[in-house]
């Protein structure tokens, strides 16, 4: 386990290296001067060649391309071209945030989505599968957006048990929960639509396998073959999908962040992509990328837990 | 030990040309009668935004003050939004920009993608190795934080949104290409192709796309949905296209201001991106199964 | 659709007595979905098992043996997709009309069955140990470290060295002869009294099929268990069988004690089956295969569903169903041919699947 754990490590350094040179590149190649956005067209020439200069601009791109990774390196992640605070310290700020939301969101979707999944497809083409099939479709049919509105609207609106604005005491651990309920159910119940098709197929796989037959021949009660031999293979596959859809979670919590009024790095970024604020823009895409080498680096170690046959490799 | 051991395979002979594809789709189809459902409902959609200015009671853009955030009644059926505009009117043209967007994006992403795809897994070597890492770093940005990024360097206009989705779908679709080429490039007649002194262009539009055409227009529906969710995501941050054309997301941004009085301004256009999304869903899941060899029995 | 269970018209030989039969299958028909439509990929399956015999069903790939075995189990998919009628007597009860709970109980402690492929059998997330000593927690209300210290003695039976270092090891570190020996340590953990074995050593490598064969033969005379034995291999048969049931396209359609089904086969298709083993003492060209294939279940032929590819085959096989009936004179050995056994052309015209 410890050389496999060494070796994913190890893998994920290139790919994070890739990931930093396409958002430095996507940064410096599409058009558009930070330099003009931030002054304003009336800047005079002398005023944004200064400041370009300033941001190190009229460099060659790979003395720049030299400069961004090496202050990556040293943790620097720079800082913001309007409020003049750190990258870190503006993310620092957000961090819990968007913490809670994806891990509730997460957990509301493993929570739900597996237990339905499962549900689904031991009962495969028998009503339950049906509805079970038909609701998850429309669940993943929904924009983060419009899930929402919709929960505001009932719950806030209506029946006013939730506040309209999530905005947390960080401190009052209630009131940090009070305030996470409807954003993490907005994203959660798109997760669980996600979470539900992905147990659904990948236990039907797995109820097809020869080993399961092998424990029905011993007489394994049905539960028992379902939650004990089946539910531990079909959670291997199951586990990468979670995986893959936190990158789907995280973009959506843009959505979400931006209905409830919340804080968060999704917010974060649409602010800064309305000012312009290109230097912000670069550091929290560099912590996105960060976030999802990390996710993944997760994903294949819960693998490795799951799975004797990569442990033992 | 050689007792017989005729194997009688099991007569489910699987070719793959178009009448086969053809019949196991309408097979699924009628199997599946939720995906009929999907078709119908897309196709209405289609219509409805074809027939807009047919169908619409009213110019979409056309402002009245005094008739503002009126409720749903018998002269503005799905009421009136802050400018006096009719929000049913809206919706119908508002069809227009998800299904353009939506479509040419994913056409957009779909060549694109399908033409690096089909390189790599043709080529092989270090000109897959190359794409494919590319590829495999574009697909680990979140969809729609990739989009919002294009989009912002962009600017927001049609054009540039179409781009911007197309970037992000161009990934996946390279992906889906790439595995049955590989499969294809090794079979005997690719060789005789080859032998023949046919151009590697050649063989890749005539011999290779169309095997692996199926599954590419399969998915192409599905993320089709993913784009005009993405779309109207997008017109929601207050990226989409500018005001006063409307779009759905852009409809739920004005119309989310003013949730505590004029609720409907924001329910009736995210119904619509739910319906149209939902409908592809409905569509591309049923085709999905027509070309998995797993669930053809 | 599946005709009536008790068709009387498939006798089943029965030459050791009542008193000592565990298991008595009458009218097995199984029927499968295809579109709509079930067809039977059994049909009128009869046989006696006796305490510590051996019984072999021999045929081709796809001729009923494994559906029957699993029918027995009751391992087939459920009623839309599957469909199985006749009665299948144990210990004072059908097999085939026991509630679910009741046939859990059964399996695993007083029947069990071992399958073709070791490599996919066994659960790869879970440990040797705990698969092997699971039935003892489900039918001995053992706890799962009493059933392990079971598992360590059960892999001492079934030969496996090191039992308990390999106890705690997975699937994946066995080599396929291996883990067929855990599968038959755990069939036979609660001793039953029948054993199923779904072509145990067909995926084996060949000097490890004898081991595992040999294995198997001796824990069936040391167990007092009666075995169930499926294979194409009539090199098998030849060294292990009592008794043995030829069957094609899901008929038996010979049965008779091991020795003189060798000395008289009496079906064409038995005698095909013999004709294309390898033996030293004639000519490879003597080495032929059986022409053609056995038909889809969707596609039998009406009559005598060997007619098609019999050499011996009249006009009149085409359009009767010849019955399972014992040679004149031979009451132990039945065959269901109108051309070698009189007897076996008064079933008519009946029973179309």
């Amino acid at each position: 386990m410890f050389r496999y754990t060494l070796h994913r490590l190890l893998a994920a350094v290139p790919t994070l290296l890739a990931v930093l040179t396409v958002i430095f590149l996507i940064i410096r190649v599409v058009p558009g001067d930070p330099a003009i956005a931030i002054l304003g067209d009336n800047a005079s020439q002398q005023v944004i060649d200064a400041f370009r200069d300033r941001l190190g601009l009229n460099d060659p791109l790979w003395v720049q391309y030299g400069r961004f990774l090496a202050e990556i390196a040293q943790g620097d992640l720079g800082s913001s071209m309007v409020s003049g605070r750190t990258v870190w310290q503006e993310v620092g700020a957000v961090l819990p945030y968007t913490i809670d939301l994806t891990a509730a969101s997460i957990l509301i979707g493993i929570l739900l989505g597996i237990p339905l999944g499962v549900l689904a497809a031991v009962h495969r083409n028998g009503w339950i599968d049906y509805v079970t099939r038909l609701v998850s479709l429309l669940g993943l049919s929904f924009p983060a957006f419009f899930t929402a509105i919709l929960l505001i609207l009932v719950f806030s609106i209506e029946l006013r048990w939730f506040p309209v604005i999530s905005r947390a005491d960080m401190a009052d651990p209630a009131d940090r929960l009070y305030n996470l309920v409807l954003p993490a159910l907005s994203l959660g119940l798109i997760m669980t639509a996600y979470v539900t098709r992905a147990a659904r197929s990948s236990m039907l796989e797995v109820l097809g396998e020869d080993y399961v037959r092998t424990a029905r021949a011993k007489g394994v009660p049905p539960r028992v073959v379902v939650l004990h031999h089946a539910l531990r293979n079909a959670l291997i596959p199951i586990v990468t999908v979670i995986g893959l859809y936190l990158g789907l979670l995280i973009g959506n919590s843009v959505l979400t962040e931006i209905v409830f009024n919340r804080p968060g790095l999704g917010k974060l970024i649409v602010t800064s992509l309305n000012q312009r604020d290109y230097a912000m823009l670069q550091g929290l895409m560099v912590v996105y990328a960060c976030f999802i080498v990390v996710v993944n680096l997760l994903t294949d170690l819960t693998y490795g837990l799951l799975d004797p046959r990569v442990k033992h490799q | 030990m050689t007792a017989p051991t005729l194997d009688t395979a099991p007569d489910t002979g699987r070719g793959t040309g178009a009448p086969r594809f053809l019949a196991d789709l309408l097979r699924v189809f009628n199997a599946n009668k939720l995906s009929w459902l999907g078709l119908v409902l897309f196709v209405g959609l289609c219509l409805a935004a074809v027939f807009a200015p047919l169908l619409a009671t009213h110019d979409p853009i056309d402002q009245s003050i005094l008739y503002r955030l009126r409720p749903p009644s018998d002269s503005h059926w799905l009421g009136t939004d802050s400018y006096g505009r009719d929000v049913f009117s809206r919706i119908l043209y508002g069809a227009r920009i998800s299904l353009i967007i939506g479509l040419a994006s994913i056409a957009l992403g779909l060549v694109v993608g399908g033409a690096l795809g089909i390189l790599a897994g043709y080529r092989g070597g270090w000109v897959d190795q190359a794409i494919m890492r590319v590829m495999d770093v574009l697909l680990s940005f979140p969809t729609l934080i990739m989009g919002l990024l294009v989009v912002a360097m962009l600017g927001a206009s049609m054009l540039n949104l179409i781009i911007a989705i197309a970037f992000t779908v161009v990934p996946k679709f390279a992906r889906i290409a790439r595995a049955p080429t590989i499969a294809v490039r090794e079979r005997d007649y690719i060789e005789a192709c080859r032998a023949l002194g046919y151009s590697d262009l050649r063989i890749m539009v005539v011999h290779i796309l169309p095997n692996v055409l199926g599954e590419i227009l399969v998915l192409a529906s599905l993320w089709t949905a993913t784009a005009i969710r993405i779309e109207a995501s997008l017109s929601f941050i207050g990226l989409g296209v500018a005001p006063p054309t409307p779009t759905w997301g852009g409809m739920i941004r004005e119309g989310f201001e003013y949730i505590l009085d004029a609720p409907w301004l924001s329910i009736y256009p995210g119904l619509a991106v739910l319906l149209l999304v939902f409908s592809l869903n409905l569509l591309g899941d049923g085709l999905r199964d027509a070309i998995d060899p797993k669930l053809r029995e | 659709m599946p005709s009536t269970p008790n068709s009387a018209s498939d006798p089943a030989p029965d030459n050791a007595g009542v008193s000592d039969t565990v298991l008595s299958v009458r009218g097995l028909t199984t029927a499968f979905n295809r579109r709509g439509h079930f067809h039977a990929a059994v049909r009128h399956v009869g046989f006696d098992l006796q305490r510590n015999e051996t019984l072999c069903l021999v045929g081709e790939s796809g001729c009923g043996k494994s559906v029957t075995a699993l029918s027995l189990m009751r391992l087939l998919p459920g009623r839309r997709q599957c469909r199985v009628s006749g009665s299948a007597w144990f210990d004072g009860q059908d097999l085939l009309a026991l509630s679910e709970p009741a046939m859990t109980r059964l399996r695993g402690a007083r029947l069990s069955m071992i399958f073709q492929e070791p490599m996919t059998s066994l659960n790869p997330v879970l440990p040797i140990g705990a698969q092997v000593g699971e039935p003892l927690v489900f039918h001995r209300g053992l706890s799962r470290q009493e059933a392990e210290r079971e598992a360590l003695r059960l892999l001492d039976l079934v030969k496996i060295p090191d039992a308990a270092r390999r106890l705690r090891q997975f699937p994946h570190q066995f080599s396929g002869g291996m883990r067929q020996r855990v599968m038959i340590a755990m069939a036979l953990a609660c001793r039953p009294d029948i054993l199923f074995a779904d072509e145990p050593t067909t995926a084996l490598d060949v000097t490890i099929q004898a081991q595992v064969l040999a294995l198997l033969n001796d824990l069936r005379q040391e167990r007092n268990l009666s075995l169930v034995l499926i294979t194409h291999d009539l090199g098998v048969v030849a060294s292990v069988a009592d008794r043995v049931a030829v069957m094609y396209a899901g008929e038996i359609v010979e049965q008779a004690p091991a020795d003189r089904l060798f000395a008289r086969p009496s079906h064409p298709y038995t005698e095909a089956l013999l004709r294309s083993i390898p033996r030293s003492d004639r000519d490879v060209g003597e080495l032929r295969a059986i022409s053609g294939q056995v038909p889809p279940i969707h596609r039998m032929p009406a009559g005598c569903r060997y007619a098609p590819r019999c050499p011996v085959a009249e006009a009149a096989c085409l359009d009767a169903t010849p019955a399972l009936a014992p040679l004149p004179g031979d009451p132990a050995h039945a065959v269901r041919c109108r051309v070698r056994n009189p007897a076996a052309a008064s079933e008519g015209r009946i029973g179309h699947a």
